[in-house]
């Protein structure tokens, strides 16, 4: 059995009010201000600069940390920068219960593991996600849990097309799988 | 069962019937960039292709920081001036043609029944001439270069039905902010949109592209047009290629159909910091702000000039406020000169930039302080979008801008209509 497993530290992106922020556009997740840099090594320093109360997010992060948002999650702009400053820092997957189109088809082609959960916002409200928990997500069934909290969830399942993108390492590595067989 | 637009246009490209929720695998038959093709080239580098597949399919417009505001941005346009040379792509417009997607559709680019793809969220707006066209990330595009292909999902589609006339002193950009409020920033995600009705039909060509451009601020990933005489008038002596017109089945099935009555929308503003926090002018008048946005791809287009320039004529913008003018095109902004537009413009106390995206993206040419406020013609009044993230952005029409930099603060426009 191949591995189907994602498993992390969770920040659960919420405002002072603690509620789960939504339409976080691409600007708020990388400002234009930076658009003019083409190496995505150094675009992780920048993630969720512009986003209030996130703004030391790149500082707090760790490899392998799972990013919990809103609704409607990077709205806005095609700028792949967005999806790349989350890949710069080596998180494990983003969850929203929606996604902007282009920000999942960026997400997808670019091998970040990226879950619409319809339910997000209420599990956050009754504070069975929060900052600091452990989760883990079997992409192929859409199964999750927060481990701590022994609270299990569900996420939408990944399509073919996207495993086969992200076992690949992203979209040019899928295409050469695609031609050699 | 029918088909929509999308299922026959997308179904036409992958050979074979399709609906709603399949994926296809396609071939454009264009495919747009601008100032982010420097990075795109770099991806294509790195795929290991030496020539792109298809040169001629290849449109690439400098027009998001021209001329450039620094050494960056110059370097990044000198890469892709030397890349086109090389991979001898003839579609390609340096920093004197304007806005991409108005110098797409000027150059006859923006066809009915085309597939038409492009790193930029506002390609929707070629939908206006019946094409389906959408926005997609710079892999995607360096992977078209290389490839000629691409996956795409059949998208369910929400047809807006309108009807009406519209009232003096309102505008399209007043009836797509309308059903943007009341839909949500997020109703059309993944979806298509198509535009119907006979309201819809009434619409010139300027005024289908700001739907159609503003239809990605619903999510959308199309926002088409059902083609007629206005469409084929304009692209007479300007289509690239033939084309043909693909039209929607009566009986298609449609996630949902809504419908409007615009004889009844007033002027709309979309307050800060999301375009579907939308409401009438009258409930934000009076708020003083500072700098003033007429152009862009939304509004940039000789009819938004000639509705600001009637606010403007014989007046002076008021001492606290500055107006910025940008013309989409240079085309754009040779009628608007030969018309006497600029003249009241500059008269008026307007600083007229050059054709380009300009402060629309924050990234040169009137940056916002901390502390300041836009009235903008933009699609976009995203936090920081226009410089400070302690900045504020107001999205409205033409008419309802120009109207509140000669007073100063917002004002309803059909006063003076």
């Amino acid at each position: 059995m191949e591995k189907s497993m994602i498993s992390g530290r969770i920040w659960v992106l919420t405002n002072n009010r603690g509620e789960l922020i939504e339409d976080i556009d691409t600007d708020q997740i990388y400002h234009n201000a930076h658009l003019h840099i083409t190496e995505i090594s150094e675009m992780g320093q920048y993630a969720l600069g512009n986003l209030k109360g996130w703004e030391d997010f790149s500082q707090k992060a760790q490899p392998g940390d799972i990013l919990i948002g809103g609704r409607n999650f990077g709205a806005g702009s095609s700028r792949q920068q967005a999806v790349d400053c989350f890949l710069s820092l080596r998180l494990a997957a983003v969850i929203a219960p929606s996604f902007g189109a282009i920000y999942f088809r960026n997400a997808v082609n670019s091998a970040l593991p990226v879950f619409k959960c319809p339910d997000l916002k209420e599990y956050v409200e009754k504070g069975k996600m929060e900052s600091g928990d452990r989760i883990e997500v079997n992409y192929r069934t859409g199964e999750g849990t927060v481990v701590n909290k022994r609270f299990d969830f569900f996420v939408e399942p990944m399509s073919d097309v996207q495993e086969g993108i992200l076992r690949a390492g992203g979209l040019f590595n899928y295409e050469k799988t695609l031609n050699t067989t | 069962m029918g088909k929509t637009f999308s299922e026959k246009l997308l179904g036409a490209k992958a050979d074979r019937e399709v609906q709603a929720g399949d994926v296809v695998t396609v071939s454009p038959d264009f495919i747009l960039s601008h100032d982010n093709s420097a990075a795109i080239i770099k991806k294509f580098q790195q795929i290991g292709v030496k020539k792109v597949r298809v040169p001629h399919k290849i449109v690439i417009v400098l027009d998001h920081v021209v001329p450039a505001s620094s050494e960056k941005y110059a370097l990044n346009h000198k890469i892709i001036r030397e890349f086109v040379g090389e991979q001898k792509i003839n579609n390609f417009f340096d920093i004197s043609t304007g806005i991409c997607h108005q110098v797409f559709s000027e150059k006859g680019f923006a066809m009915p029944g085309k597939l038409i793809l492009g790193a930029d969220s506002h390609t929707t707006s070629y939908g206006a001439f019946g094409a389906f066209s959408a926005g997609i990330g710079r892999s995607e595009v360096a992977s078209l270069w290389a490839t000629d292909e691409i996956w795409l999902k059949v998208p369910e589609t929400l047809k807006i039905e309108m009807e009406g006339k519209l009232s003096n002193g309102v505008f399209a950009k007043d009836v797509i902010l309308k059903i943007i409020g009341d839909q949500g920033a997020d109703r059309a995600n993944y979806k298509a949109v198509e535009f119907a009705g006979k309201a819809a039909q009434e619409f010139s060509i300027a005024s289908r592209l700001v739907l159609s451009n503003m239809a990605a601020e619903m999510g959308a990933k199309n926002g088409y047009f059902p083609p007629d005489n206005k469409t084929t008038g304009y692209l007479k002596n300007r289509a690239q290629q033939p084309y043909e017109i693909v039209s929607s089945d009566s009986d298609a099935n449609y996630e949902s159909i809504l419908r409007y009555d615009v004889s009844s929308v007033v002027p709309q503003v979309a307050s800060p910091h999301t375009v579907d926090n939308v409401r009438p002018v009258a409930e934000v008048e009076g708020l003083k702000f500072h700098q003033a946005l007429i152009g862009t791809c939304t509004n940039g287009r000789l009819e938004d000039l000639e509705a600001a320039s009637r606010m403007l004529k014989g007046k002076k913008v008021d001492p606290s406020v500055r107006v910025l003018v940008i013309p989409a095109s240079r085309e754009v902004y040779l009628q608007a000169m030969r018309k006497g537009i600029m003249e009241v413009f500059s008269e008026a106390g307007c600083v007229i930039l050059n054709p380009g995206c300009g402060p629309c993206l924050g990234a040169h040419q009137g940056i916002l302080a901390p502390g300041e406020i836009a009235l903008s013609t933009a699609n976009r009044n995203f936090r920081g979008r226009m410089g400070s993230r302690d900045s504020e952005i107001y999205l409205a029409s033409p008419a309802t801008v120009a109207a509140s930099a000669v007073e100063g603060k917002i004002t309803d426009p059909r006063k003076y209509s």
